[in-house]
């Protein structure tokens, strides 16, 4: 039960240099708080001089009043330094505040973006794209692009001026031993530059080698039946005890490398301690310099070099950011592979002269990879009413029919034709608010029943969804749930059986009282008293309308007007269910495959 | 959270709780000291190192200003006969010295809190839980989502070593540290101490109501956030619904709303944490005011020496106010482990319900003889865990008797078949027999001996299982074959594999029996996956075989493809088979039709058409076709 896994998002990198395009756009998102943003970018000057200059004037104060004697300056003086601390913790707010502001508002731009993106693409683009990447892309990639608005510019700004209002000071105190200061930022710098990339580098393995600890716990709970069936508890818990052991080297090495780090900075400011008190108690003693200035160099030493460490983790943080960013440009700019033709009309609703809608295939060949087609010049048409069932082994080009009908791919070569109009001449939304949609998950959103069923016509109210659960004869098995109509159904329907799961769908697609009903039926068997209600609600629900059946169930083949048997992309037989099976040919001899497994 | 206010109202007590998370300290005590030792030398040894700082200040002032050098807390006397460079020397090498060596301690400390913590700590109590996850029994995950349980093995349990690590260590040394300077700072000057550390209480009472106060607000941040990526999450896979009816625009509405939720809810958050931050840095500041102040005008009069007393000090006072964030840091912990300790004591002091007798009668090889005696099952008295909401209707809606008096005898070699509707009792029925469930009346035999009394291991590895939707581990085919039985030889596994008719397939996958499921393009077929579990299930050779609905997530038209596979699996083998197609309730030597828990009637196939009853309809409805089948032929 090792679990082998493949690294997913492989192409995904860590890092990516600093871009201004991408900075100059991710900032274009926080126009909602442009006003904030402006004053934000005053507050962090301000607070970058304010910072330093409070240990300065504390260092003023030893310097002059206190080693001087003087009682009365140093009442003026811890006056000004209580009036400067008022004024730099009241800006703060500010500052804090705009800066969280700014961050929120950027990252909920960038999440609708996204969504709004999704929604225009064609469903070849969810085939292609997993769901579990389009989720980082909102979750973690959204979350470093915030760290960096609010923090990396602003942070870095603070830190910059603190370092440089620090060296001017110190420049101005006494130059020589500014330099001896200064000597030692290089080697500061690259000590952390060299221990924050190792960092990241181990703690994405870390997270790595977790991963497949929780992979592998997420398939011992689901194989539980199994594993106790089988006896194989000692085994699989020596083999997780491995694989946790396995993560806490790589915790532990991380450990090792950050445990390095943080005394080594300390160590650094301690060394500069230990020169100040060598050389600049030497050149005070030699009256190259005055005490009160020693004692400023001692406090303010730690305002020049905290600033390196901070900026470091800053700009390893934008540049993660900026491979964050980028990933999620790539995806709010996914170009459509097709969009509605800008010409395209609306799809007429005839009713009540016509309640079916005519559906013609021409010669249609199509492909999803347009090199290797999986239909080739498929022609038929359904009368309006009519049901037609599509038969044929997995893999035959059922599924490819339905996707064409309901617009989701476009054919390749030939035309499709809904009520006599080229359906690249239709807007999509047009033709889908006169469709009806039961796909074969039988696919329920979070949310009551209630909900699920509106959600073909939101607008409807709970008596409409009532009267349309009681055409199907279905409203005593939904009232019948806990809470009726009202029961919460999880992901994927959780708590609702498969042929209630079906039924949901079918009242779904009956309030939307569609003109085209398209249904890709659900290949688990029911039990036998489920399955005759499903039998019967559907026969309602198609009564009248052009539908299309990816059939499954040999009772709702029986009832097609025509049945379309398939093979490898092409028509091999049409008629209906009587007159097929007369023929004796493929469908034939499917149907004998089919009925030995319900008959036998 | 709705879950863990529940679990608050219920369970152990804080008091309860918090002893046995310190009986699970105790465990560690030897490496929690030897840290807690580390950190009391490192503390010292700061505290060394600052007041050389100081000390050399006042050297060279006293050097400059020619003035009384006052006797230092060290005791450290600076020889007057040296020279300066020497002296300050000694006081650089000093401080160096110092600092190296706290380097390195720093360093050893760093790395055994996380030997701790990570080898030990996490490791042991992952394992734990994981091993008794292992040994629950299947109501337990009945009642439990999959999400809930991973989270319990993975963030609850460092939740849970955080009152380890974070809260008694962590307090410990805070206790520690802040004991030590205050003594320092008070044998410095008493008065001082006093006023400087007069704001202190203030920061801390102030920055643990505002962690207790801030904790539910960013939990409900991410129930938020959580909400709105299950919009984005069902969005995706609910796309040709949500495409199918054109309703692109009420969908993107939804998750804007959610999207905006989250938005709304920080704005409160960020107003608390800029207003508690600028306060906490002003009521520091304070403190260095006072210091200037009251500290200046003791310097002045002569009573507090300058770089020993003053500058020292304030490097205190900067230890002091890192510790305001320890204080925020311990309450957030001792509340979040409290909250992982819940739920992962639940688990490890889940009952196993299922155990061998420790007699248990030891039968390597079974016959297959099974017989239900007046069985009857109920779900009563759940052990669910407290803290999983989703479980409540569930229970609810199974807490009654779910199989009544159950009488059934089985010879060897016999097949049976069950009918009936969903929630008549059939898989329970069947789980019964290698006790995932035991019976709550009457007795179950196996071979004449109660299985209850037989050794666990024993009666599992006799019985040979495939579910609906047989569970595939993503590794080898091979390996996936011989899951019973680790040490299969290859021969074995090719062996098996034939009996199921997978062995043809398999050898057309990339690599054959090496080929790794799961995946991408390694994806197999309801009906494949159904016959590499029943190959999993004969490598075993077991007496009794439990089939619980094999083909009812397979297509029809390739449902033929298993039934030569099952005929060959159940020759021989005292079979159970849940059924819903006459085709395959036809092959049993005997069919039981099972509602609301009862057999309602059981005979052969030709038997049962005789009578009238449940059993005649269902079979009616199907024959339509097979009739019809049989005038087209």
């Amino acid at each position: 039960m090792l679990v082998h896994r493949t690294r997913e998002d492989e192409d995904d990198e860590q890092f990516r240099p600093l871009s201004w395009g991408l900075i100059r756009r991710l900032f274009a998102y926080s126009a909602p708080v442009r006003p904030k943003v402006r004053r934000l970018v005053v507050l962090t000057v301000i607070r970058s001089i304010q910072l330093p200059a409070l240990t300065w004037v504390a260092a003023l104060v030893i310097k002059g009043p206190i080693t001087g004697g003087r009682i009365a300056g140093l009442g003026l003086g811890v006056l000004g330094y209580g009036l400067l601390a008022i004024s730099t913790d009241g800006l703060f707010h500010f500052r804090q505040r705009y800066a969280l502001e700014i961050g929120e508002t950027v990252v909920n731009r960038l999440r609708a973006a996204i969504f709004a993106s999704l929604l225009r693409q064609p469903m070849s683009f969810f085939h292609r794209m997993r769901l579990g990447r389009i989720i980082s892309r909102v979750t973690s990639d959204v979350e470093a692009v915030r760290a960096a608005m609010q923090d990396v510019l602003f942070v870095s700004v603070v830190q910059f001026g603190q370092m440089i209002f620090t060296a001017a000071v110190m420049l101005w105190c006494d130059w020589v031993m500014f330099l001896v200061v200064l000597a030692m930022a290089p080697v500061l710098a690259l000590v952390n530059n060299h221990f924050r990339m190792k960092l990241s580098r181990l703690s994405r393995a870390s997270q790595e080698s977790f991963s497949r600890v929780t992979a592998t716990l997420a398939e011992s709970v689901n194989g539980i039946r199994v594993t106790q069936g089988f006896v194989r508890q000692e085994v699989n818990a020596g083999l997780f005890r491995g694989l946790l052991a396995d993560h806490s080297n790589y915790n532990i090495a991380l450990a090792r490398t950050s445990a390095i780090l943080t005394p080594l900075l300390e160590l650094n400011s301690q060394f500069f301690v230990a020169i100040l008190l060598l050389v600049g108690g030497w050149r005070v003693f030699h009256g190259a310099m005055a005490i009160g200035d020693l004692i400023t160099f001692f406090l303010l030493a730690n305002m020049f070099f905290a600033p390196f460490a901070i900026i470091g983790n800053q700009y390893n943080q934008a540049l993660i950011a900026m491979a964050g960013a980028e990933r999620v440009f790539q995806l709010v700019d996914a170009e459509p592979d097709w969009v509605d033709d800008p010409a395209a009309g609306d799809l007429p609703d005839p009713r009540p002269a016509a309640a079916g809608a005519r559906v013609e295939f021409r010669d249609v060949t199509f492909g999803y990879n347009p090199a290797l087609p999986v239909l080739h010049g498929i022609s038929f048409t359904a009368e309006p009413g009519q049901s037609v069932a599509l038969v044929g082994h997995t893999g035959s080009g059922k599924s490819s029919i339905i996707n064409l009908v309901a617009k989701f791919y476009l054919p390749g070569a030939g035309e499709v034709r809904i009520d006599g109009r080229e359906i690249r001449g239709l807007r999509s939304l047009s033709l889908h608010r006169q469709m009806g949609m039961v796909p074969q998950q039988n696919f329920l959103f979070g949310g009551s029943v209630l909900d699920n069923i509106r959600l073909s016509r939101p607008e409807a109210g709970e008596e409409e969804v009532r009267a349309c659960a009681a055409r199907l004869d279905c409203l005593d098995l939904f009232e019948a749930l806990p809470r009726g109509l009202r029961t919460e159904v999880g992901e994927r329907g959780a708590g609702l059986s498969v042929g209630q799961r079906q039924l949901v769908c079918f009242a779904r697609a009956l309030l939307a009282d569609p003109r085209i009903v398209i249904l890709d039926e659900a290949t688990s068997s029911v039990d036998a008293l489920t399955e005759a209600r499903l039998q019967k609600a559907l026969e309602v629900l198609l009564a009248g309308r052009t539908s299309f059946i990816v059939a499954h169930r040999l009772s709702t083949i029986r009832h097609a007007d025509v049945v379309l048997v398939l093979d490898a992309g092409r028509i091999v037989e049409r008629g209906t269910h009587p007159e097929l099976l007369a023929a004796g040919g493929h469908y034939a001899a499917l149907y004998r495959q089919f009925a030995q497994g319900a008959a036998g | 959270m709705p879950a863990t206010a529940a679990a608050t109202a219920a369970g152990p007590s804080n008091g309860a709780l918090i002893l046995r998370l310190f009986r699970l300290a105790w465990r560690y005590r030897l490496r929690c000291l030897a840290v807690l030792g580390i950190q009391l030398v490192l503390l010292s040894m700061g505290i060394f190192g600052l007041s050389f700082t100081g000390i050399g200040i006042d050297y060279i002032q006293h050097k400059v200003a020619q003035t009384p050098l006052a006797p230092n807390k060290l005791r450290l006397h600076l020889p007057e006969a040296w020279p300066v460079w020497q002296v300050l020397a000694l006081l650089a090498g000093l401080i160096l010295g110092l600092a190296v060596c706290r380097a390195v301690l720093n360093y050893v400390y760093g790395v055994m809190v996380n030997i701790l913590v990570q080898r030990h700590l996490v490791v042991d109590m992952r394992g734990e839980v994981y091993e008794k996850l292992q040994r629950l029994s299947f109501r337990f995950f009945d009642l439990n989502t999959t999400g809930s349980i991973i989270t319990r093995v993975t963030s609850d349990v460092q939740n849970v070593r955080m009152f380890v690590d974070q809260v008694l260590i962590q307090s410990l040394i805070m206790v520690i540290s802040l004991t030590v300077y205050v003594i320092y700072m008070a044998s410095l000057s008493p008065g001082l101490t006093l006023a400087c550390l007069a704001t202190t209480p203030v920061l801390w009472i102030l920055s643990a109501a505002f962690s207790r106060r801030i904790q539910p607000e960013y939990a409900r941040n991410r129930e938020l956030a959580e909400v709105m990526v299950q919009r984005l999450s069902e969005s995706v896979q609910g796309i040709a619904v949500t495409k199918g009816f054109g309703r692109e625009e009420e969908n993107r509405a939804e998750f804007d709303r959610a999207n905006d939720a989250v938005l709304a809810q920080q704005r409160s958050i960020f107003w608390r944490v800029s207003l508690f931050s600028p306060t906490v840095g002003f009521l520091t500041r304070i403190n260095m005011m006072v210091l200037l102040g009251y500290g200046g005008a003791l310097v002045i009069r002569g009573q507090l020496p300058l770089g020993a007393g003053l500058v020292v000090f304030a490097g205190l006072l900067e230890q002091f106010s890192g510790q305001v964030n320890n204080v925020a840091n311990i309450v957030n912990s001792v509340q979040q482990s409290l909250i992982g300790a819940r739920r992962v004591f639940e688990i490890l002091d889940a009952p196993v319900e299922v155990r061998s007798a420790p007699d248990a009668i030891r039968r390597p090889k079974l016959e297959g003889a099974v017989r239900f005696e007046q069985v009857s099952f109920a779900y009563r008295g759940l052990p669910g865990l407290r803290s999983s909401p989703d479980l409540s209707e569930a229970a609810g809606a199974r807490a009654d008797r779910v199989l009544h008096e159950i009488d059934l005898e089985v010879k060897p070699g016999q097949c049976v078949a069950i009918l009936g509707a969903t929630g008549a009792g059939k898989s329970v029925l069947m789980g019964l027999i290698p006790r995932f469930y035991d019976v709550t009346g009457g007795r179950l035999l196996v071979d004449g001996i109660d299985v209850r009394r037989l050794h666990l291991d024993d009666l599992r590895r006799n019985i040979g299982l495939v579910f609906q939707e047989s569970f595939l581990f993503s590794n080898t085919v091979a390996a996936n074959i011989a899951f019973g039985h680790p040490g299969a030889t290859p021969a074995a596994i090719e062996r098996a594999a034939r009996i199921a008719a997978a062995h043809d397939f398999i050898l057309k996958l990339p690599k054959g029996y090496d080929t790794v499921l799961g995946e991408s393009g390694n994806t197999l077929s309801g009906g494949q996956r159904q016959r590499l579990a029943i190959a999993r299930a004969v490598l075993l050779e077991p007496a009794i075989l439990l089939l619980d609905d094999p083909t009812a997530a397979i297509d029809s038209e390739t449902e033929h493809e298993i039934f030569e596979a099952l005929d060959r699996a159940i020759a021989g083998r005292t079979t159970f088979i849940v059924a819903h197609r006459l085709s395959t309730l036809r092959r049993a030597d005997r069919i039981i039709v099972m509602d609301g828990g009862r057999i309602v009637q059981q005979g052969t196939h030709a038997e049962l058409m005789r009578v009238p009853g449940p059993y005649l309809r269902v079979a009616r409805l199907q024959l339509v076709d097979g009739r019809e089948l049989e005038g087209a032929a």
